[in-house]
């Protein structure tokens, strides 16, 4: 089983740095989340391991290849795919072309094709609109095809930025369902969120950053028997 | 009547020509978010090289097409990366810088020409000068027709790699959004340089055809610069599409303007209109985006 780890990740943007040396280890077939306050430096770690931000210091692998400094491009191609914050759809793009963009990073075009035929199966909401623009799909819409986009390329570790922001209490409910059915594949999920009540339930592994360092490491249930945590972040 | 005609043919088949160079910058500052002031210059060397392969060769001129978009296609696709980076740059305005840069590029294109070529005003041969066709009442230049028919194909081309390729989706992907792009593994660094070599390479042919209908000289690539920038703002910044019409659009002005008021007045009519659709519909009249 191959796994991502992180370990004592410096980075920042320009010279104002903000996350200090953290390390994570997250597991394939596993949802780990990474919670925090706002601004703790959360998105920009995540950033960090995908190599959107440079890492500074420190090092990330995925299985036993080192991936940090990698260029951004080339991290897809070692099955890493990173969901920016709303899914990232291209919203002028048709719901086909963001899916064969999904597979942009394999040469063989029929396979892309094929494996896009496949997912469409199982989403059928997005079946019946290939050929729309993804911008005129709902906000939960385009989170299931941001979701199958990321699956085109058949990657190990999806990183996920906030998938439940900007989502009606409904939909952050069936978006986190269908997260949690990729780890069924083998899928491991590197998420960060703001919605600790709603993503508490699905997650294996739990790390909290406050201002750039890590606070928490642990189980949800370690989350659930620490009283102070627990007033802190789900308010009381 | 027949007048009024054949000024709107020539209108037309001048604003084609213009087209090609003007999609290519739209296409520039979609993907690598830059107002390229040097297209008058690309436009300019394009000429030059025509004249220079027809005059000291003794060749077509029209044989410079293909040797303009190789030539002129890998130049781009190193300056381009230069561009990239100064674009990217962590400076305070980097958007300002890069406008600076391509304002240096062409004033370095323009003073070159000027010292080494001097202020004279060539012309280009080809098989096809002096020719005229009829069509109807109206008489074309067979010239004109010729360049207005291979930049249409040109422009075809150009749009069917966009639209029908996977590069091509990579090319709208990372206009819309860069950093997404690059989350599905496109290379936009990479892609950038290629995007500004097929402009740098579009827009040197359309210099040949212009080169061939009118002349070259280093001090009216200011003209074709302006020409780019009245398309930019009445279709929309990036908009690839609204430039087609906005080009034909702006060939119908100028061409009217001359007939009927005489050429002096031409820029004038330009930038009346270009005052009056940044007062009416600042984004753009014609669409916007890809």
């Amino acid at each position: 089983m191959s796994r991502l780890e992180a370990k004592d990740v410096i980075t920042g943007y320009g010279k104002h740095e903000v996350v200090h040396g953290v390390s994570l280890e997250a597991a394939a077939g596993a949802i780990t989340c990474i919670f925090g306050p706002n601004g703790c430096g959360k998105s920009t770690f995540l950033k960090a391991v995908a190599g959107a931000l440079p890492a500074w210091e420190g090092s990330v692998r995925l299985g036993d290849r080192e991936i940090s400094n990698r260029p951004v491009h080339e991290v897809v191609r070692e099955g890493l795919v990173m969901m920016p914050q709303g899914g990232g759809a291209f919203p002028r793009l048709t719901v086909m072309e963001n899916l064969r963009m999904g597979g942009h990073a394999i040469a063989d075009a029929r396979l892309v094709e094929s494996r896009i035929e496949a997912l469409l199966a199982e989403y059928p909401s997005l079946a019946r609109r290939t050929g729309v623009a993804a911008g005129s799909l709902s906000g939960g819409e385009q989170m299931m095809l941001a979701l199958a986009r990321a699956l085109v390329s058949e990657p190990r570790f999806i990183l996920l930025d906030e998938p439940s922001a900007g989502l009606s209490p409904a939909l952050v409910g069936e978006t986190l369902e269908r997260v949690r059915e990729l780890t069924r594949r083998g899928i491991g999920i590197l998420m960060v969120e703001q919605n600790i009540r709603e993503a508490l339930p699905i997650a294996d592994k739990i790390y909290i950053l406050t201002a750039g360092e890590k606070r928490f490491e642990g189980t949800p249930a370690d989350v659930r028997d620490d009283a102070q945590l627990m007033s802190i972040y789900m308010g009381g | 009547m027949d007048l009024l005609l054949q000024t709107l043919a020539n209108g037309i088949l001048i604003g084609g020509v213009v087209a090609t160079f003007a999609i290519g910058f739209q296409l520039t500052f979609g993907v690598l978010h830059v107002i390229d002031f040097a297209v008058g210059a690309w436009v300019i060397l394009g000429g030059y090289l025509a004249y220079f392969m027809s005059s000291l060769l003794g060749v077509d001129g029209f044989l410079a097409l293909p040797v303009a978009f190789v030539l002129f296609g890998t130049l781009g696709y190193l300056i381009g990366p230069i561009i990239y980076r100064v674009r990217n740059s962590r400076t305070a305005r980097p958007e300002l810088m890069a406008l600076a840069l391509t304002f240096g590029l062409f004033t370095l294109l323009r003073g070159g020409m000027l010292t080494f070529w001097g202020f004279n005003t060539r012309s280009v041969d080809t098989a096809l000068s002096g020719g005229s066709l009829m069509i109807g009442p109206v008489a074309v230049p067979m010239l004109r027709v010729v360049a207005f028919a291979f930049a249409m194909a040109a422009a075809a081309a150009l749009f069917f790699m966009l639209y029908r390729t996977r590069y091509g989706l990579a090319i709208r992907a990372t206009a819309e959004n860069r950093e997404t792009a690059g989350l599905m593994g496109v290379d936009v660094h990479r892609l950038s340089a290629t995007v500004y070599g097929i402009y740098a390479g579009l827009t040197a042919m359309a210099g040949v055809l212009m080169g061939a209908i009118y002349s070259v000289n280093p001090e009216i690539g200011l003209r074709y610069t302006l020409f780019a920038f009245f398309i930019a703002v009445l279709a929309g910044l990036g908009s690839v599409g609204g430039a087609i019409l906005a080009a034909l659009f702006l060939g119908i002005i100028e061409a009217v303007v001359a007939t009927y008021w005489g050429s002096a007045y031409s820029h004038l009519a330009i930038f009346a209109t270009l005052y009056l659709v940044l007062l009416v519909a600042p984004k753009g009249i014609l669409g916007r985006g890809l």
